[in-house]
């Protein structure tokens, strides 16, 4: 398993497809997602307008990013944070590392964020010394077993209940148990000391508001609230493109994300954090670092694929992905998975290193109709495929097929001595390709159409 | 909407998301309900912040002076947003907002004028700088990390009760 990358996609699709407690997780969470979705959707008024009234939104976000960059920059400045801009992976994981050497810390609690795994920023610090702990349920089973999240959103769903609680048993010594309930009883006590105890607080953020510099939290189980509010350091990574331009927005996305995520109306708690602890304040941690990652953000705003910055990460696309489905997360071995995570990925990573990716959809739409901000993630899709065409990176026997094809229609002797040749050569193809040829391609007519009308 | 339908859509919504929910219609009856939801014997902290919570902490057995060490947090909420159900608590006047989060039980007083409709109603009417710390929570805390089974009770309170005054 440590070999995948997402080169290597279609072993990795392989070995999952043969992996049955798997198949059954994934299916379990597929079927449970898309009722609950549904029936969350089924809630609202009017969803189709509340999704226009978000992309749109986000839109404007993306035409005017670098002004609400700095006036967030401004406002949470001025609240009593310090803000600090990272360019690329490197830069945030060595300004986070500074934050926790200057203030001599040791153990880190750490709210679930996709972007610090999109940085690897927990094996960076560990390498130097810091404790992480990671405190959301899913990502703290994760953790134990030394592994990556395989859903942005449900980072366990490939685990069923039997493999965590025999990791559990084994790494914290409990009596064995399936029970979800007894399960997570056991980690909120392991936890609950952890965020007592710890030095510093890393999370991430859903949104970030410009005019108000404040940091916007959505979670369910109360450990984002915990390690912004009770360690005395706090540390938010987030991306330039999560800006809102003011709170006013706020409540579409509040109506939209946990829906589309979750099949929640809302989420427990909606946490609006802006600056730090102030004088006769109760709450609040004393030092607030955010930390903006630009990580190739900006190339793709200027890119053809920019409304994927729009993306606000609720995870309805790979839900529904009949792909995804399949194949589970960790089959993409990339941060993101599923119809936005092909998108990012190779747009982040570039199509070199991630190119079998894009095949990895069949194109049915299904991402796109879920899509709570209307992403046209099929068309973004295609046009990786066109890139990749065009970047020389198509599959040798594809380009060959192709380029041959490209000067058989240029010229009708070649086209119909290929025609008689693909029939006469039909047989030994068969027996060479075996079930992967003939499965797919039709068998050559003996009297090829345009001769039948003549 | 009228106050009286306002107030039934935030009972009906927060009992969806397996909140207690409650209604006193005179303060005097505050103590009587407070009696009946806080167990015996348990340690109770009260933030007395407000008029409503000096009031009741009077009343109340087994405070204690700090949130840590307490089982119940007894206290009045900053608003109530009708449309989920939700509280809101913040840090405004020196609250602890870690008083809703750290105690395994939150009751939360909600006085009947501070309930909003809509998410909409409650972020405008915001016209300061929000305070440092400003939570809309909406039912006790919650996970389904485990094969999407829903349990209750993770990090923060196993038990929220909402009172509406």
């Amino acid at each position: 398993m440590s070999k995948q990358t997402s080169l290597t996609f279609r072993e990795n699709a392989r070995e999952a497809i043969a992996d049955a407690p798997l198949r059954a997780s994934m299916r379990n969470a597929a079927d449970t997602f898309g009722s609950k979705r549904a029936a969350a959707i089924a809630t609202l008024p009017d969803f189709e307008a509340l999704r226009e009234k978000a992309s749109a939104a986000r839109l404007n976000v993306l035409d005017n990013l670098r002004t609400y960059v700095d006036r967030f920059s401004q406002n949470a400045t001025k609240a009593g944070a310090v803000v600090h801009h990272a360019k690329d992976a490197a830069a945030a994981r060595e300004i986070i590392a500074q934050v926790l050497k200057d203030h001599k810390v040791k153990m880190v609690a750490k709210g679930k964020s996709m972007v610090s795994e999109e940085i690897h920023l927990n094996p960076h610090l560990e390498k130097q010394g810091f404790e992480i702990v990671e405190t959301d349920l899913g990502e703290y089973i994760i953790q134990l077993d030394g592994e990556t999240p395989s859903h942005i959103i449900v980072p366990a769903i490939h685990k069923n209940r039997q493999q965590i609680g025999r990791l559990f048993a084994d790494k914290l010594g409990v009596p064995y148990s399936e029970d979800p309930q007894v399960l997570t009883k056991i980690a909120r006590k392991v936890l609950r000391e952890k965020f007592l105890t710890a030095d510093a607080g890393i999370s991430g953020a859903n949104f970030a508001i410009a005019e108000t510099g404040s940091l916007v939290i959505v979670t369910n189980e109360g450990n984002g609230r915990m390690v912004t509010s009770v360690p005395p350091l706090h540390i938010a990574l987030l991306t330039i493109d999560k800006m809102l331009p003011s709170l006013r927005e706020l409540p579409t996305f509040i109506r939209l994300l946990p829906r589309s995520a979750t099949g929640q109306a809302i989420s427990t708690y909606v946490s609006v954090l802006t600056g730090t602890r102030k004088p006769q304040e109760a709450t609040g941690a004393k030092e607030l670092h955010i930390v903006l990652l630009d990580n190739g953000r900006s190339k793709i705003l200027t890119g053809d694929c920019r409304e994927m910055l729009k993306c606000i990460k609720c995870g309805a696309c790979m839900n529904v992905c009949p792909v995804y489905r399949t194949v589970g997360g960790h089959s993409y071995a990339a941060t993101y998975p599923g119809p936005m995570g092909i998108i990012l990925s190779t747009l982040l990573g570039g199509l070199k290193n991630t190119h079998p990716l894009i095949d990895a959809s069949t194109l049915c739409g299904a991402c796109n109709e879920v899509c709570p901000v209307k992403i046209p993630l099929t068309d973004l899709i295609i046009k990786q495929r066109e890139h990749r065409v065009s970047e020389g990176l198509s599959p040798t026997a594809i380009s060959a097929g192709m380029g041959l094809f490209g000067i058989a229609t240029k010229s009708p002797f070649l086209f119909s001595l290929g025609e008689r040749l693909a029939s006469i050569f039909w047989p030994i193809l068969r027996v060479l390709g075996g079930k992967d040829v003939t499965g797919r391609v039709p068998r050559p007519s003996s009297l090829a159409f345009r001769r039948r009308t003549k | 909407m009228t106050t009286a339908e306002t107030i039934d859509l935030l009972l009906q919504s927060a009992a969806k998301v397996a909140a207690g929910t409650h209604r006193v219609d005179a303060k005097e009856k505050l103590q009587d309900k407070l009696a009946e939801l806080v167990p015996k014997g348990a340690t109770v902290f009260c933030p007395k912040a407000t008029e409503l919570e000096k009031t009741v902490a009077a009343h109340l057995a087994g405070l204690v002076p700090d949130y840590l060490s307490a089982q119940v947090t007894v206290e009045e909420v900053s608003a109530a947003i009708a449309e989920n159900g939700s509280i809101v608590c913040t840090s405004a006047g020196g609250k602890p907002v870690q008083a809703s989060l750290i105690p395994p039980h939150h009751i939360a007083l909600v006085p009947k004028e501070k309930i909003f409709a809509t998410l909409d109603d409650f972020f405008s009417a915001q016209t300061a700088p929000p305070p440092t710390n400003m939570t809309i929570i909406t039912g006790p805390s919650r996970t389904a990390d485990i094969e999407l089974n829903l349990v209750i009770g993770v990090h923060g309170p196993e038990k929220l009760d909402i009172i509406v005054v």
